[in-house]
């Protein structure tokens, strides 16, 4: 704490509050600010939620009171029959959620795993050439690419291993494509349990390998859930791939399923908004579950556990 | 390396203490003894054979031309045809303009958010969880909710009413708006981003370097420019970064909302690129418009850490 003699006025690194300042000082000291902080963020929050809101209530709606004027707020009369509709005119959409969710939750197992296993290697032993400290860099620098920039390439390869058009050849993609968020996420979580916790569990009898599966991974439990949840919504979500190297319904999933109710002639409104809510259900379950890591994750881990 | 021999002569310590060895425990000490290869392999097998493998092929079938009848070797010919394509350059065009636009509002817009609610707000858990919605949504979902909204006779058709005298807008389906449309709908989703991130990074602002900066007088003005903005630098950096990176790529909200049209309005590169490979099975161009993205993509993500770096100072 400084005294009044250390600092006098003129010596002062800031000058003095100017009459505006001084002006929004009793303003937030009536608490006028803060109400109308509070009034912007639900301004905020109505802009950011109205359009889930609208495709939601759309479900409800039928053609006529979808698209009216003046358009209908809250769907009275709901029809509720448009959700087994959907299923009766476009069958296949169930497959569509069946590959999705076959596609989603093999490749969350297998990036999940291959990922952690990757960071705690970088964490715990020392590779020559550095590369312990280049390779991570290497995984997370792929992240950055377009993955436009390789899709060619992919098709051409994938068509001739016959891969084109098959689960595996979705699911292989999703697990590169996911392979650097888990070894980012995973890595911070490794570095915080302690070396001689492994040591004594060797110590103890274990071998490595064991001592990683028994005592380790279950410590980094919220690493593995927060990179799990992660990868399934990425995977749930994927369009570009899909649209390329799905295309029948052994393979295709519910984001090209949902496109092809939009063509360059008609938008089958009900179906589409009826589909596209069943695909956002369960991110939006996802979502509550991880909202914290979800943050990390979007930042690249630069924000918050 | 001294950890290496540690970990054998650990390796080997267990397996003298037990003379019953079975072949599975045999099994288990071989992967002990090269698990720090082993644990890497798959991550850096499938990162190899699906980004770098593929790469070079891209590099590669970048110099021929696809016929029906098979390939041809061209060398730079696509290259040199990308230069004359009206189509591609408008796709650089229509690609800048959505990238500066929806990353600039974005980023303007969600600063100023978080910096607005950076002070002793309740309900701060619930807020964070809400706007985290739309960047989870996928973006085909999100498509198809904004074509919804963009649709004639649509909600946003009602709300311009009063500025239109009730005319249809044509949101996505005249030139004039479309890509801006496109842009609307990006920072909708994205804004909330900008918000999370910059948000935790104020709040990670030590307090007792504000308070000090209260008590030498300085002014709020002067107090974000002196404390907040540089306490902040490389997060913004990396928010800018990410949001750069990934609007440059944009493809499924442009699929689903106008497939590039209309005319070409939207045709972002990755779309252009699309239609070059997947309609007109054009992959040698298509494979040079991709290697000249991702040139483009390092170009720029490495110049702009370096201006952040000369502008900030280090």
């Amino acid at each position: 704490m400084t005294t009044e003699q250390d600092t006098p006025a003129d010596t002062l690194p800031y000058k003095q509050p100017s009459r505006t300042e001084e002006w929004f000082e009793t303003l937030s000291k009536y608490g006028v600010t803060k109400a109308i902080v509070y009034g912007l963020l639900g301004v905020f929050l109505v802009w950011t939620l109205f359009p889930i809101y609208w495709l939601v209530t759309a479900t409800l709606k039928t053609r006529q009171t979808l698209l009216s004027f003046p358009p209908q707020w809250i769907p009275l009369d709901a029809q509720f029959g448009n959700f087994a509709r959907l299923f009766a005119e476009r069958p296949e959409f169930l497959t569509y959620i069946i590959n999705s969710t076959l596609v989603t939750v093999v490749t969350t197992v297998l990036a999940t795993t291959i990922g952690a296993m990757a960071a705690y290697a970088f964490v715990s032993f020392d590779y020559p050439y550095n590369l312990d400290f280049h390779l991570p860099f290497y995984i997370l620098s792929t992240r950055f690419m377009p993955p436009i920039v390789t899709i060619i390439p992919l098709f051409v390869i994938f068509r001739n291993l016959g891969l084109v058009n098959t689960l595996q050849g979705l699911i292989l993609v999703y697990t590169m494509f996911n392979i650097p968020f888990a070894v980012w996420m995973m890595k911070g979580f490794f570095e915080e349990v302690p070396e001689s916790l492994v040591e004594s569990a060797m110590i103890d009898g274990h071998t490595h390998i064991g001592a990683f599966f028994k005592i380790v991974l279950p410590l980094v439990k919220p690493g593995l859930v927060a990179s799990a949840i992660f990868t399934t919504i990425i995977t749930w979500n994927e369009l570009l791939f899909a649209v390329i190297l799905a295309l029948n319904d052994n393979a295709i999933t519910v984001p090209v399923g949902l496109a092809s109710f939009v063509t360059k002639f008609s938008v089958q409104w009900i179906n589409m908004s009826v589909a596209a809510t069943i695909a956002l259900a369960p991110v939006l379950v996802f979502a509550f579950v991880a909202r914290q890591q979800l943050v990390r994750g979007f930042s690249m881990g630069a924000v918050g556990k | 390396m001294a950890t290496e021999t540690d970990q054998e002569a650990r390796a080997s310590a267990i397996g003298q203490l037990r003379t019953d060895q079975s072949t599975g425990e045999r099994v288990l000490l071989w992967v002990d003894d090269h698990l720090k290869w082993l644990m890497t392999l798959p991550a850096v097998l499938i990162l190899f054979s699906l980004t770098f493998y593929p790469l070079l092929r891209a590099l590669q079938i970048s110099t021929l031309q696809y016929l029906p009848t098979g390939t041809t070797f061209v060398g730079i010919e696509n290259y040199a045809n990308l230069l004359d394509s009206e189509a591609f350059l408008n796709s650089l065009v229509v690609t800048a303009k959505f990238v500066g636009v929806s990353v600039g509002i974005e980023f303007i817009l969600g600063f100023s958010i978080a910096l607005l609610l950076n002070r002793k707000l309740k309900l701060r858990g619930l807020w964070q969880t809400l706007i985290l919605i739309p960047m989870i949504l996928s973006p085909t979902v999100i498509g198809l909710i904004w074509r919804l909204m963009y649709a004639p006779n649509g909600l946003l058709d009602y709300i311009a009413a009063p500025f239109t005298g009730g005319a249809n807008v044509g949101w996505i389906s005249e030139t004039g708006t479309a890509l801006y449309s496109v842009i609307l709908t990006d920072i909708w989703q994205w804004t909330p981003f900008v918000v999370l991130v910059l948000f935790a990074g104020l709040q990670s602002v030590p307090d007792d370097i504000r308070e000090a900066a209260i008590m030498d007088g300085a002014s709020t003005r002067q107090r974000f420019l002196d404390i907040t903005l540089p306490y902040l630098k490389s997060l913004i950096v990396l928010v800018l970064i990410i949001r750069l990176v990934d609007a440059l790529r944009v493809f499924a909200k442009v699929y689903v909302l106008t497939r590039g049209g209309p005319s070409s309005a939207t045709n972002v590169i990755s779309m252009q690129m699309y239609r070059t490979a997947f309609r007109f099975n054009n992959f040698g161009e298509a494979s040079a418009m991709a290697v000249s993205l991702l040139v483009l993509v390092m170009v720029l993500a490495m110049s702009f850490m370096k201006i952040a770096n000369v502008e900030f100072g280090s």
